[in-house]
């Protein structure tokens, strides 16, 4: 037996550690290349740290490319979309949680069947939307863009989330003497960290990696957002892999941050031991 | 502290009525017990008078002040319910100070009430826990504590004792009853549990299917029920019930006759109800009992200080008490008597006391 569930151990283990090196490898890599110097770009070399190894693509990205302008632009665009997506999501979720009104069950229905359509297809739609709103060019374009595409997913999540918090809760705090809105902002809100962060680092990735709406909405190289800078770099006959690269490295470092400080906010049991049990 | 009256209160839920015609006085300082078994409108009311459900028809007033239109947080009400519902992201000190902080009271008037509830409640030790880290029963002091920091008109429980264990439950019953001497405080009380709503009322109104089925004192209520359900519902163990008919001064079922003192008026198809208490398996003939029955004991029971006898008399059966000293076997033959004025005449039709 002891025999069977220790192979058992190890061929798991071993399909994890795969799985890791699959998901892992390709950030490595990219590391690996953005630390070249430049004569050895395309060189077949797989050591992580390569012979000769400089910092001077992070340099040229920095001085020579906007790429400090492009990456205040996603860090505008994405923080107020994440901010406005969430806010939206938060109070919709909460009226189908706790309300019954005509069209409650079929607005959920519809909110996931836009989750079925392939991003591509709304692209021309949203641009014509965009473009009668007078809104091409514009950090709000992108931003009225960004915010509604994550809505459904977040609206479920938290939806979700308020189906598991008593409502005698509310009752309690209506009772205490807050009005309705005083009982979500106060007792449901607070309560609801864990699924409003999970909204929040959604809405913040999805924003921050997307590529095709900004490259119809944006056509102002100062307003570009850094996935359409960093595409700049791809030139016609050369491509500055090490920009590319150390470029690519750099915009990891915001999600990453972002991660980590919400991790805290991500455990959840908050709910635990305000009711009975 | 204030009255509350309903008058003409229905409720009608997706065409089904809930409660039907209701109307009750709740006195200044009363504590007023809403019992009944479960699905008989009682929660449903004391929700209304919080303001937390609609009402379909008819009036409430607290303090003389219709309140049907206003807001629970404007009826100066404060509720404890069976989940206890605290608030788990505050410490207990925040979750009993929640509702003054709201008001915008001084904050050494906040912290003076807060101290004083936990003094009341001997909770002061745990203020500064999360309501994760408490046991079901400081959990509760807890939810008591934070609705009488708020000096409400009206004290709302809706079983608040459901959740705890039978011995917490005797303990917390007693400190409500003693925090209603020390309030003064008006109470609405819900429960299901009739031994709650004896020792705990002033009053109690009996619900059942929608209505008030008898409101009155406990003593009165337990001697003078006025139907067969609050006759089957209140006191423990049940009251038995015997199907039969009233004629001449006397009652007859097919099991067993015996005459009635008092009551040759009544005649017809009638129950009869006599507690357990009202039934005697060892007393000699005397003033105030009826004839004796013969009866088979089928099972007794030792509680302690006393005895319960299942007995049967032809196929009526019938739970009688005895004491503790009662030397009687199953399958003995004994004689019964019943207490002539301890006997319940219903209506076999209208249910009603006759």
């Amino acid at each position: 037996m002891a025999e069977r569930a220790r192979a058992k151990n190890v061929l798991l283990h071993a399909a994890l550690v795969a799985a890791c090196i699959v998901s892992v490898y390709p950030m490595l890599r990219m590391i690996a290349v953005s630390l070249r110097p430049g004569d050895r770009l395309l060189s077949t070399d797989l050591s992580l740290i390569p012979a000769g190894a400089s910092l001077a693509a992070y340099g040229r990205v920095l001085a020579e490319t906007n790429f400090l302008l492009w990456l205040w632009n996603s860090l505008v665009i994405t923080t107020v979309t994440s901010f406005i997506g969430v806010s939206l999501a938060a109070t919709a979720g909460y009226a189908f949680s706790r309300f019954r009104f005509p069209g409650s069950k079929l607005g959920l229905t519809l909110l996931l069947g836009t989750q079925m359509i392939p991003a591509g297809m709304l692209l021309l739609p949203l641009f014509l939307m965009i473009m009668r709103l007078g809104l091409v060019n514009t950090y709000l374009g992108m931003i009225v863009a960004y915010s509604v595409t994550s809505l459904p997913f977040s609206i479920w999540i938290l939806k979700g989330y308020y189906d598991t918090i008593p409502r005698s809760l509310e009752e309690a705090a209506l009772v205490d003497g807050t009005t309705r809105f005083g009982a979500f902002y106060r007792i449901v809100l607070p309560l609801s960290t864990p699924a409003l962060s999970i909204a929040f680092l959604f809405n913040f990735t999805q924003a921050w990696n997307e590529y095709l709406v900004a490259r119809v909405v944006l056509c102002d190289a100062s307003k570009y957002t850094w996935t359409l800078g960093l595409f700049e770099l791809q030139g016609q006959f050369l491509t500055q892999w090490g920009m590319f690269a150390a470029g690519s490295f750099l915009v990891t470092i915001p999600v990453l941050l972002l991660f980590l400080y919400s991790s805290k906010w991500l455990v959840s049991g908050l709910t635990l031991g305000g009711v009975k049990g | 502290m204030a009255s509350v009256t309903l008058s003409r209160i229905t409720k009608v839920y997706h065409e089904h009525p809930v409660l039907d015609d209701i109307s009750l006085e709740v006195a200044e300082g009363e504590f007023m017990i809403l019992v009944g078994p479960s699905g008989c409108g009682k929660s449903t009311l004391l929700r209304m008078v919080a303001g937390l459900e609609e009402i379909t028809d008819g009036e409430i007033r607290i303090g003389g002040q219709v309140v049907n239109h206003l807001p629970p947080r404007d009826r100066e009400i404060a509720m404890v319910v069976q989940d206890y519902a605290l608030y788990p992201h505050m410490t207990v000190a925040e979750n009993m100070s929640f509702g003054l902080r709201l008001r915008r009271l001084p904050k050494d008037e906040i912290a003076r009430r807060v101290d004083e509830a936990a003094g009341i409640l001997q909770i002061q030790s745990l203020l500064g826990r999360t309501p994760r880290q408490l046991s079901g029963g400081q959990r509760q002091r807890v939810a008591i504590g934070r609705a009488i920091v708020r000096k409400p008109k009206v004290f709302l429980f809706d079983e608040p004792l459901s959740n705890l264990d039978a011995k917490l439950r005797e303990e917390m019953r007693v400190e409500i009853a003693k925090l209603h001497q020390s309030l003064g405080a008006t109470i609405l009380y819900v429960t299901h549990d009739q031994v709650e709503a004896m020792t705990l009322g002033s009053r109690l109104a009996v619900m059942n299917g929608g209505l008030i089925q008898q409101a009155g004192a406990p003593a009165e209520v337990f001697s003078r029920p006025a139907n067969h359900f609050v006759a089957g519902f209140i006191g423990s163990p049940t009251m038995n019930f015997i199907p039969g008919a009233a004629a001449g001064g006397g009652f007859q079922s097919p099991d067993l006759s015996f005459k009635l003192d008092g009551r040759n008026s009544v005649s017809g198809p009638v129950v009869l109800g006599v507690r357990p208490e009202g039934i005697s398996v060892d007393k000699a003939a005397g003033e105030g009992w009826s004839e004796p029955v013969p009866a088979v004991i089928e099972v007794v029971e030792l509680l302690g200080y006393k005895r319960n006898l299942y007995l049967k008399a032809g196929d009526q059966r019938l739970l009688a008490v005895a004491d503790a000293s009662f030397g009687g076997k199953p399958g003995d033959t004994v004689s019964m008597r019943f207490q002539l004025d301890g006997i319940h005449l219903f209506d076999k039709e209208t249910k009603k006391r006759l």
